[in-house]
């Protein structure tokens, strides 16, 4: 499946779920600050791309691809800010997010707010990669 | 020889609401929703009801609000089912967790659960608490959620 392809259906599923314009459901619009996002629309959204790319996503694998293999303990600190290690993971899957701009300063647990349209299209079309072998 | 801990219990709550409606639109769209959301207990104890989708709705609050007295949000490897709210005594609900949830909350020093529901206007609130002994060690680390 076409990278283009992928993010129009992302982009169908994010403005069919949360009944916003396809103009506000932009590449670089978030999906729970901008888009106004809660956990039950998540769930609609990834239920609306499955059936238009065959990609199964779990709302819990959201938090497993932003974190990647990194443990809770190295990703962020007892303070919950997210450590050195961490932030090169995140640029790789969020490259909105730069490393030394954020380090010290960025919650672990805020972290998915920060989380694209875009962000969401390239883990679909990673799965839908791995998915084809 | 440690020194006797010392305990410092505190309370944590949760409070979710939700439309009926909108809980009703995803578990028609997408059938699998339903497992993905809703235990076989869970399934069978709202599907026999009148208002079925109104107490659907009430125990996907009741998740969510659980989920927020314990302070973690739906995390990595956390599955809804894993939060699951159950006909107590003379209709009261009673949560039990299972999987990664339960070891997140054992983590967060998670002593007691409780949680009350309610729907009407077509829409379902609930209001979970944690009772947490801050005396248990956590391990540290924080990692991403989702509420």
């Amino acid at each position: 499946m076409a990278s283009a392809e992928i993010e129009t259906a992302v982009q169908e599923a994010v403005v069919g779920a949360l009944g916003v314009g396809e103009d506000e459901a932009t590449p670089d619009a978030t999906l729970m600050d901008d888009l106004g996002a809660e956990s039950i629309d998540l769930l609609d959204i990834l239920f609306r791309i499955e059936r238009s790319t065959g990609v199964k996503i779990q709302a819990s694998d959201l938090g497993d691809y932003i974190q990647g293999g990194i443990s809770d303990e190295e990703f962020g600190d007892a303070d919950g800010i997210v450590s050195r290690k961490g932030l090169e993971h995140l640029q790789k899957v969020m490259p909105q997010i730069d490393a030394d701009e954020y380090e010290g300063k960025l919650e672990a647990e805020k972290v998915i707010s920060y989380f694209t349209v875009q962000n969401l299209a390239d883990m679909v079309g990673e799965r839908a990669a791995a998915a084809a072998g | 020889m440690p020194p006797p801990r010392q305990a410092s219990l505190t309370v944590q709550v949760g409070v979710d609401i939700v439309g009926v409606e909108r809980v009703a639109r995803l578990v028609s769209a997408h059938p699998s929703a339903m497992e993905e959301l809703f235990t076989p207990a869970e399934q069978a104890y709202c599907l026999r009801k009148r208002r079925r989708m109104e107490h659907l709705a009430g125990r996907f609050a009741g998740k969510e609000a659980v989920l927020k007295a314990i302070g973690t949000g739906m995390r990595r490897r956390m599955h809804w089912t894993e939060v699951e709210i159950v006909d107590g005594v003379a209709g009261r609900p009673r949560v039990e967790l299972h999987g990664e949830v339960a070891e997140q909350a054992r983590r967060r020093g998670v002593h007691g659960l409780d949680v009350s529901i309610s729907h009407s206007d077509g829409l379902a609130l609930a209001h979970a608490v944690a009772l947490c002994d801050h005396g248990v060690p956590t391990g540290g680390g924080r990692a991403v959620s989702s509420h």
